[in-house]
C-alpha cells in the first residue's frame, strides 16, 4: 500500500512535514505581502518588535503586551536584521517543530518499542498535523516550546540527570506552566535495583530521596534561578513582572475557553448601584486548588510510575482544562503528548470511542467558538447563558476525556508499588 | 469684569446699518442674523474666594465644551472640538495638584469620571518642541449639556439678577470655553452660538451694567479677498457708554483657523452595524471635495475616544493596512493604551489619537462622484456586568481638518479670536494653518454628533445560576476525575475487560 509504504520510510514523513512548513511560510509571505489580513501572528509582531528594542538596547518590556522571558527576543535578534530575515523567527519555530516531531519519533521508536512505521504513523500527530505547522509558521512559540518539552521528556526517559533537570528549569523560565512535569519526573525516577522490603518512614524517605532525584531537583533548580537572576540583573524588575507576575495575577475578562471566565467577569467588574448581586465566597479565588491537586500532585503520584509520558499528557490536560484562563494555543501543549499516549490508549483500541471523543472536543469548541462569534462581532451579549453553558460543556468533555486517559493509564498493568498497595 | 459682543453677519446682503440703534448706554439690534460670541473676562479678584483659591493651583487651566448639534461655521469661529467636555491644564510646579476633579464634579456635574485628576487626566504628547504654548495635561468626558454649569455659575459666582440671567445663555451655546492662567491673573469665559436659538435672528438689547467696566459690542461681515493668509472683516464697532453710534470699521488678520474654500465640503461619521466589540469608525465624505486647498495641505483626523474605546496603534504599522483602510498614518496616540484592560481598572479618562487620512487622487475623484470613505478600526472594552444586556456608550464624532503649512505662524497670536487648547495644534508645529471640514448628520436622524454603541455585557439579571453552577460542575469533575483515578477500576466509564477484572479482585 502506498500509505503504508509512505509512512515506512522516515525520509518521506520528514520531507513531508518540511515541505507543508515551507509552504505554508511561502503562502504566508505572499498573504502578508499582498493582503491587509496578515497571516503572521500578532504575538510575532510582539516578539519582534521586542527583539528590536533589545537591539537598540532597551528592555523588550518597552514593547506593550511582551510578557515573555528576554531569551525570546535574543533568540529573535536576527529578525531585527532586514527584510528577509524578519521571517527568520518562523523559520526558528517551525525547524524547532520538525526537531520536537523527530524526537517524538525517537521517544517512539526507543521508550515505547514501537515499530518504525507505526512511530512515523504517531509522531507524523505532530510533524504532519497543519494546525500545528500553521501555529509555528504564523509565528507563535508555542512551537518552540515543543522542542524543550519534547527534550525534557527525552532525557528523563533515558535518565540523562542533569540534562533533564536543564530542560526542566528551561521549560518553567520560558512558559511557567512545565513546572507541573516536575512531580511526575521526580516521582518516576525509582531506582531501578528495587529491592523493596524497607518499611519504616525514615528508611522510605531516605530511599526516595535517590541521588537522581537530587540530582534533577539540584540541575532544574540551578537552571531556573541561573536564568533568572542574569535576566533579573539585565532586565530588573519589569522581567519579574512581566513574564512571572503577571501571569499569576492576570485576570483574563476577555471570553475565553475556561469555565471560571464567566464567573471572574461578573466578580471581578464593579456593581452597579441597584443590583443586589450576592457573590456568596468568591469561589473562583480558589480555582488554582483543584487546578495543582490535580496536575501537580494527584495525577503525578498515583499514574507517573506507570508511563511517564502519558502522565504527562494527563497532567498538562488537567491543567489547562482547570486553568482559570484559556485559549486554543494552550490545547497544543496536551496535543505534544498524545503520540505517546494513543499507541496503546483506549482510543485506539476501540475506535469508535476515540472517533466520538474526538467528535466531541471539536463540536465543544466549535459551539464556543460560535457564541464567541455572535459576540465579538454581533455584539450580541452571549455572555449568558450561550457562552457560559459552552464553556461548561467544553470543560465537561475536557473532563470526560480526561478521565478515559486517567482510567486508561492506570488500568494498564500495575505496576509493582501499586500492586503491592492495593491488596 | 470686561465683555465683548461679536455678531458675524450670516447674510450681509441682508443687513443694513438701521438694525443697530445705539441710545445712551445701550444697544439694540433688530432682526440680526448672525454668529455671536460673547466673551466675559474677569478678574481673578472678582471671583468668590473658594473658586479663586482652587483655579490659584493651576499653572493653566482651559475648558472646552462643544454641544452635539450639528452647526454651521462662521469665520473667524471655524475651529471646531468634538462634542464634549475637554479640560487641558498645567499644574504648577514645585507644588501638589490640587483637587481638580472636585472643582469639576461641582461645576459641571457629579457624573463625570473622575476620582482623582493625576490618574484621570494624560499627558500630551507634544510632537513639536518649540510650540510651548500647549498645556501638559489632558481630560475629556461625554458631557451633553452645561446645565449644571449655569446652575454653579448662578448660585456661586453671580453677585446680581443680570448676571444670574445672562448665565442662562450657555445653555444655548454651540461652544463654550474657559481660559485661565496665572499669568494674566483673569478667567476668559466665551460662548459661541451660531444661530440665534428660536426664531433664527438676534432681537435683543444690550446695556451696560454697574458689574462690567467696559462692554464692546461688534457686528462684522466676513469679507473675503484680503491676502490669502489672512482673514478680513468689516462692519461696526460699538464701545457702549462712550460711541453714540456705531464706529465703521475694517480689519484684517492672520488666522489660525482658516475658513475652508468651498464651504460644501463634509464628512459623516457612522459605525459598521453590528458594531460587536470591534467597531469600525467609518468617515464619509463626497469625494469631490478632497481636492487640498493647498498643495501643502494633509488631511486629519483627531479622535477623542472615551475610555471605553481604544485603538491598538500596533495594527497601523503596516502599509497595506493602513492603504486598505484609506490612512496615510497614525501620527500621534496618547492615553489610556492598555489592549487588554477591562474599563473598569482603566483610570484614564481615555485616549486621543491623530490619523493622516489618505485622498483620492487626482484622476479618481473625476471618475466617481461616489463617496470616500476612511475607517478606523477600534476596539471596546469590556464594561462592568449590569442588569441589562447592552450598555448604550456616547462615542463622538472626531473632528476632520486639513493641516496646511504657514507662512507667518507667530502673528496668529494677534488675531483677536485666536482659538488654542483645541488639543490636537500641539500635535503640529506652529506654522500650521487648520482648515476645518464641517460635520453633517445624514438626514433623517434626530441624533446630534454623536454616535451611541450598544455594548454587550453580562446580564446580571440572568446570572443566578453561573456561580453555583461553575463551582459545581468543578466540584462534580474533580471527584469524578479522582474516581477514574482511585475508585474500583469498574467505574462509569467501565468496558467489559474491566468490570471482569473488579469482579476477580
Amino acid at each position: 500500500m502506498a500509505l503504508s509504504s509512505f509512512f515506512s520510510s522516515t525520509r518521506a514523513v520528514l520531507s513531508s512535514a518540511i515541505l507543508l512548513r515551507v509552504a505554508f511560510l511561502l503562502y504566508g509571505l505572499a498573504q502578508d505581502a499582498f493582503s491587509p489580513v496578515k497571516y503572521t501572528d500578532i504575538d510575532y509582531f510582539v516578539f519582534t518588535d521586542a527583539a528590536r528594542s533589545i537591539a537598540r538596547g532597551q528592555s523588550p518590556y518597552a514593547r506593550d503586551t511582551y510578557r515573555y522571558t528576554p531569551l525570546l527576543a535574543w533568540l529573535l535578534y536576527p529578525t531585527t536584521w532586514s527584510g528577509t530575515w524578519f521571517s527568520f523567527g518562523k523559520v526558528l519555530f517551525a525547524v524547532g517543530d520538525i526537531v520536537a516531531g523527530w524526537m517524538m519519533y525517537r521517544i517512539l521508536r526507543t521508550h515505547q518499542g514501537l515499530s518504525q512505521e507505526r512511530a512515523l504513523k504517531y509522531a507524523s500527530i505532530w510533524l504532519l498535523n497543519p494546525m500545528v505547522a500553521t501555529i509555528s509558521t504564523r509565528g507563535s512559540s508555542e512551537g518552540l516550546l515543543g522542542v524543550f518539552v519534547t527534550a525534557l521528556l527525552w532525557a528523563a526517559l533515558s535518565r540523562r540527570i542533569v540534562l533533564t533537570g536543564f530542560f526542566l528549569g528551561f521549560a518553567v523560565h520560558f512558559k511557567i506552566y512545565p513546572f507541573i512535569y516536575a512531580a511526575s519526573i521526580v516521582w518516576w525516577l525509582d531506582d531501578k535495583s528495587n529491592s523493596s522490603s524497607s518499611s519504616s518512614p525514615i528508611s522510605r524517605t531516605i530511599k526516595f530521596l535517590n541521588a537522581q532525584r537530587i540530582g534533577v531537583a539540584l540541575s532544574s533548580l540551578l537552571t531556573f534561578m541561573g536564568l533568572n537572576v542574569v535576566m533579573y540583573i539585565a532586565y530588573g524588575w519589569p522581567f519579574l513582572e512581566h513574564s512571572y507576575f503577571y501571569h499569576l495575577v492576570r485576570i483574563d475578562h476577555r471570553h475565553n475557553f475556561s469555565p471560571y471566565n464567566t464567573l471572574l467577569y461578573m466578580n471581578s467588574s464593579p456593581k452597579a448601584s441597584g443590583v443586589d448581586h450576592v457573590s456568596f465566597l468568591e469561589l473562583e479565588r480558589l480555582a488554582f486548588i483543584p487546578q495543582i491537586l490535580l496536575s501537580a500532585v494527584i495525577i503525578p503520584l498515583v499514574i507517573a510510575k506507570k508511563d511517564l509520558s502519558s502522565t504527562m499528557l494527563a497532567q498538562t490536560w488537567a491543567f489547562v482544562t482547570f486553568n482559570k484562563v484559556c485559549t486554543s494555543q494552550y490545547f497544543l501543549w496536551y496535543i505534544m503528548f498524545l503520540p505517546y499516549y494513543l499507541p496503546d490508549s483506549v482510543m485506539m483500541r476501540s475506535p469508535r470511542t476515540g472517533a466520538s471523543l474526538l467528535v466531541l472536543w471539536i463540536l465543544g469548541q466549535a459551539a464556543w467558538l460560535q457564541q464567541g462569534f455572535q459576540l465579538e462581532f454581533n455584539g450580541e451579549s452571549t455572555f449568558i447563558p450561550g457562552l457560559w453553558i459552552s464553556s461548561i460543556l467544553f470543560f465537561g468533555i475536557n473532563c470526560t476525556i480526561l478521565g478515559f486517559v486517567l482510567r486508561d493509564i492506570r488500568t494498564r498493568g500495575q505496576s509493582p508499588l501499586f500492586g503491592k498497595r492495593k491488596r | 469684569m470686561k465683555e465683548r459682543i461679536t455678531y458675524i453677519v450670516q447674510d450681509p446682503d441682508a443687513f443694513s446699518p438701521e438694525q443697530l440703534v445705539v441710545k445712551g448706554d445701550s444697544i439694540t439690534l433688530k432682526k440680526v442674523q448672525a454668529a455671536k460670541e460673547q466673551r466675559i473676562t474677569v478678574g481673578l479678584d472678582e471671583l468668590p474666594t473658594e473658586l479663586r483659591k482652587s483655579l490659584e493651583q493651576w499653572h493653566e487651566l482651559h475648558i472646552r465644551w462643544s454641544s452635539s448639534i450639528p452647526y454651521s461655521a462662521s469665520p473667524p469661529f471655524t475651529s471646531r472640538v468634538t462634542p464634549g467636555l475637554h479640560v487641558f491644564f498645567t499644574p504648577l510646579r514645585d507644588q501638589p495638584e490640587g483637587d481638580l476633579c472636585n472643582l469639576l464634579h461641582l461645576a459641571l456635574g457629579s457624573e463625570l469620571q473622575c476620582d482623582s485628576m493625576s490618574e484621570a487626566s494624560t499627558k500630551m504628547p507634544i510632537l513639536s518642541e518649540r510650540f510651548s504654548m500647549s498645556a501638559s495635561s489632558q481630560y475629556y468626558s461625554y458631557l451633553d449639556s452645561l446645565s449644571n454649569l449655569v446652575n454653579f455659575i448662578q448660585k456661586r459666582v453671580c453677585k446680581s439678577k443680570a448676571c444670574k440671567e445672562s448665565a442662562e445663555v450657555l445653555l444655548s451655546a454651540t461652544y463654550v470655553d474657559i481660559d485661565y492662567d496665572a499669568i494674566s491673573h483673569a478667567v476668559v469665559l466665551s460662548a459661541f452660538t451660531a444661530t440665534a436659538p428660536a426664531t433664527g435672528y438676534w432681537d435683543e438689547t444690550i446695556s451696560v451694567t454697574s458689574e462690567l467696566q467696559s462692554t464692546e459690542v461688534g457686528v462684522l461681515t466676513y469679507e473675503k479677498n484680503p491676502d490669502p493668509e489672512d482673514i478680513g472683516f468689516g462692519g461696526f464697532l460699538t464701545v457702549l457708554g462712550q460711541d453714540q453710534a456705531p464706529k465703521p470699521t475694517r480689519f484684517q488678520t492672520p488666522t489660525r483657523h482658516y475658513p475652508i474654500p468651498s464651504d460644501s465640503a463634509n464628512y459623516k461619521i457612522s459605525f459598521a452595524r453590528p458594531t460587536g466589540l470591534h467597531p469600525t469608525l467609518s468617515i464619509t465624505f463626497p469625494s469631490s471635495h478632497l481636492t487640498p486647498p493647498d498643495s501643502t495641505c494633509k488631511l486629519h483626523t483627531y479622535l477623542t475616544l472615551p475610555s471605553y474605546l481604544f485603538v491598538d496603534k500596533y495594527q497601523f504599522n503596516d502599509a497595506l493596512y493602513l492603504a486598505s483602510n484609506n490612512l496615510k498614518s497614525l501620527r500621534s496616540i496618547a492615553g489610556a493604551a492598555d489592549l487588554e484592560a477591562p474599563d473598569w481598572v482603566t483610570p484614564e479618562w481615555g485616549s486621543a489619537a491623530l490619523f493622516e487620512l489618505a485622498v483620492p487622487k487626482s484622476g479618481d475623484i473625476e471618475e466617481s462622484s461616489v463617496e470616500w470613505n476612511a475607517t478606523i478600526p477600534l476596539h471596546l472594552r469590556y464594561l462592568p456586568a449590569a442588569d441589562h444586556s447592552h450598555t448604550t456608550v456616547p462615542a463622538p464624532w472626531p473632528v476632520v481638518f486639513w493641516a496646511c503649512r504657514a507662512e507667518e505662524g507667530t502673528k496668529m497670536a494677534v488675531n483677536p479670536f485666536d482659538r488654542l487648547h483645541l488639543g490636537y495644534e500641539a500635535l503640529f508645529g506652529p506654522r500650521t494653518r487648520f482648515m476645518h471640514i464641517s460635520p453633517i448628520r445624514s438626514g433623517g436622524e434626530t441624533d446630534g454628533l454623536v454616535e451611541w454603541i450598544d455594548v454587550p455585557v453580562l446580564d446580571l439579571k440572568k446570572s443566578q445560576w453561573v456561580e453555583i453552577g461553575t463551582i459545581g460542575t468543578v466540584i462534580v469533575a474533580f471527584i469524578g476525575l479522582c474516581w477514574a483515578m482511585f475508585g474500583n477500576a469498574g467505574g462509569r466509564k467501565t468496558n467489559g475487560g474491566n468490570a471482569k477484572e473488579k469482579k476477580k479482585q
